[in-house]
């Protein structure tokens, strides 16, 4: 079985090169999981899968890897054996099941006027094999048993009845596989870049934001409410002991005040960084209920109240998207509406790049919020390599805030966001 | 007892569990491996009947572990029965018991409160342990699962290390609520269950709602796949899918057009956005008439 083995371990450094974390421990239950579940093709896929791939995400990754290193035997790819492993490992040296050339790839029984580029055009062929299949749906379902009474003489028929069976089985798995898509998607989706967005990107985004939102809000509940420590509560205590006969045993503390805190959010909406803005007002609009009052603005050049209305970002005066931005006089507007604004109890959270055209920066107006709020945290779309490059005041910024975050994609928002405190 | 995958199919199949090669795999490697499975998926596809069933095919008890938000080991591990002990101690003191064997009696099984996850693992016979919903349940308390996953065993302070004479079954449900930690998904093996396709759900519904007309059950499934890709605040779960099938036969609907999906379709759809959504496409997305 030496083989098999060494055929399992160089498929799991093609997942692991596909991008899938797998550690030794899980490669050991892959190997025990096939000693289990035995050699039929469908069950040690899953066995496989059931050890190896812990994120539904990662599932693609993992069928195009096992169609190309357990592949079907057929009459053309048998010759010889030494032929498969050069094929496994070209096909994993290049990562790309996409484009596969190898003409062994191809099978006899598929139709000829098929175009076949590896992976993308089996999976065609699947499909197109698939109504095919339905018809022979009632009788896939005593395939294994018939399958086990079928002689030798008849194994290309036997191959062919499996693999029809099996295209009906991927069918039907994956026909209705809204939610493995939908995560897979977001995953994609999370890490992409907001200065790569298009604007159809943005609408998946804020598809997918729903779901996000309710993550975000109880991460960041949790993180605003405090551990229950603090005072002892010496009646409660005393009242609790009666039932241990007097044993101080459980210690009540006081319940501390709810914490409240007021927040001002400040969103650069000029053309470089729009996306991250607005998806973040939208983040932060769901959680609102985690604070006691959300204000949030908007500025190009000047600031501007935003709120939301049914999905749509509305601002009051409208801005010129267009014009040069400018973050000093920003600053300098909201330092003029200070007045019930900024509180000890206000925490002031500014999304931008920080790409001030040149124009004054201001730093002084920052310090002076920083110093009647709570904190200001500062989060910048822009790579961490670019900052203090060129017009960008961030580093003259970051001086006088809490933090400075980064937040490039979805993900790192998320988690920039839900670390404010 | 060995397992073998054919009476886990058989199982699953008594159970009237409709499920496809992906889960019976995963299941039986579980068992034959003995390692913990983590079952993900959308809610309402399943998950927690797997472990139903699993204890129905080993003919067992069922243990089962709701998680919440601020669950700790007193609540789920063990906890010492204070009055108990504070009774004993008095009752010894009354005989002049000394402190040391006082308190090697006070610590021992007998003033010990088992909660699930210790009662599983000093079972007798192989049990299945439930974890429930485990992504609503704190970090720390999944860090604290790590233990008993890999190893089957506890650590109970005054009487040592406790370990498992039989593994029991260990089935984790999620419902990604949070992302959960590696080193947790290492210690499992992995089952994504999705919804079923329409094939597998007219099964789950004839088998289920046998009184419900076959051609209407096949309509009705195609019908809820359909309503599923919409993009639903909350897509119809296989419960209840199968309470619609149910109101339809108590309804009398004998063809599933735009007016019969209409009436129930508050059984289906629990939000009144889904349910605009899907009135303005229920004419299009209602089975023909033929």
């Amino acid at each position: 079985m030496a083989g098999l083995r060494d055929q399992i371990v160089t498929f799991i450094a093609a997942l692991r090169d596909g991008g899938v974390r797998i550690s030794v421990a899980e490669s050991i239950d892959a190997v025990n999981a096939v000693a289990v579940v035995g050699l039929e093709r469908e069950r040690m896929r899953e066995g496989l899968a059931a050890a190896l791939i812990k994120d539904e995400a990662d599932r693609t990754v993992f069928d195009e890897s096992f169609e190309r290193f357990f592949a079907m035997p057929r009459a053309v790819r048998g010759t010889h054996p030494d032929q498969w492993g050069e094929q496994v490992s070209a096909g994993a040296g290049r990562g790309k099941p996409g484009n596969d050339p190898s003409p062994l790839d191809d099978a006899p029984v598929r139709k000829p006027d098929d175009p076949r580029e590896g992976a993308g055009a089996s999976r065609r062929d699947e499909k197109s094999q698939a109504p095919d299949a339905k018809h022979a749906k009632k009788g896939s379902a005593t395939r294994r048993e018939g399958a086990e009474h079928e002689d030798g003489a008849r194994d290309s028929d036997k191959e062919h009845g499996r693999e029809r069976g099996e295209a009906d089985a991927r069918d039907e798995s994956q026909a209705p596989g809204i939610d493995a898509a939908r995560v897979a998607r977001l995953r994609a989706l999370e890490r992409r870049p907001f200065d790569q967005y298009s604007i159809l990107d943005y609408d998946e985004a804020r598809e997918a934001l729903a779901p996000l939102i309710r993550r975000f809000r109880i991460r960041l509940g949790r993180r605003l409410r405090l551990a229950k420590k603090g005072k002892i509560d010496f009646r409660r205590t005393i009242r609790a002991a009666m039932q241990h006969g007097g044993a101080l045993i459980d210690l009540n503390f006081r319940a501390r005040r709810p914490r409240h805190v007021d927040l001002v959010i400040l969103a650069d909406i000029s053309g470089s960084v729009r996306y991250a803005a607005q998806l973040m007002l939208e983040l932060m609009a769901g959680a609102r209920e985690c604070f006691r009052r959300v204000s949030s603005f908007v500025y190009v050049d000047h600031l501007a109240e935003a709120d939301f209305e049914q999905g749509h970002l509305v601002m009051t005066p409208a801005l010129d998207l267009y014009a040069r931005s400018d973050f000093g006089r920003v600053l300098g507007e909201l330092w003029e509406r200070r007045t019930g604004l900024l509180t000890r109890a206000t925490l002031v959270v500014i999304m931008g790049d920080a790409r001030n055209n040149r124009l004054p920066a201001r730093a002084d107006v920052i310090r002076e919020i920083a110093r009647v709020c709570r904190g200001v945290v500062w989060l910048n779309p822009e790579d961490p390599a670019r900052w203090g490059t060129g017009d960008s005041a961030i580093k003259q910024y970051a001086r006088e805030v809490k933090a400075v975050a980064p937040s490039r994609n979805l993900r790192e928002l998320q988690a920039a966001l839900a670390a404010i405190r | 007892m060995e397992i073998t995958h054919e009476q886990i199919s058989d199982g699953l199949r008594r159970a009237k569990y409709v499920t496809n090669e992906r889960v019976e795999t995963a299941i039986f490697l579980a068992l034959a491996l003995e390692k913990p499975l983590l079952i993900e998926g959308p809610a309402g596809a399943g998950k927690t009947e797997v472990a139903k069933v699993v204890a129905e095919i080993l003919h067992t008890e069922l243990i089962r572990l709701q998680c919440y938000e601020g669950l700790d080991e007193a609540r789920a591990l063990y906890e010492w029965n204070y009055q108990k002990q504070l009774l004993r101690m008095q009752a010894g003191e009354n005989q002049g018991l000394r402190w040391e064997e006082l308190s090697e009696h006070i610590f021992s099984r007998d003033f010990l409160l088992e909660r699930p996850l210790l009662r599983a693992i000093t079972s007798a016979s192989r049990v299945v342990l439930l974890i429930d919903e485990i992504d609503k349940a704190d970090e720390e308390f999944e860090a604290f699962l790590l233990e008993l996953l890999s190893d089957f065993q506890i650590s109970v302070p005054e009487l040592g290390t406790l370990k498992a004479h039989e593994r029991p079954a260990v089935i984790l449900t999620s419902n990604r609520a949070r992302e959960l930690s590696e080193a947790l998904r290492r210690r499992c093996l992995h089952l994504f269950i999705d919804f079923p396709g329409t094939e597998q759900e007219r099964k789950i519904i004839e088998l289920k709602v046998p009184e419900l007309d076959a051609k209407l059950a096949a309509e009705a499934a195609r019908f809820v796949g359909a309503i599923r890709k919409l993009g639903l605040r909350k897509p119809p779960s296989i419960a209840e899918t199968l309470d619609w099938a149910r109101a339809l036969v108590r309804l009398g609907v004998r063809e599933l057009d735009t007016d019969a999906v209409r009436t129930a379709l508050g059984v289906l759809l629990k939000h009144e956005d889904d349910r605009a959504k899907v009135e303005a496409k229920a004419s299009s997305l209602a089975p023909r008439r033929r």
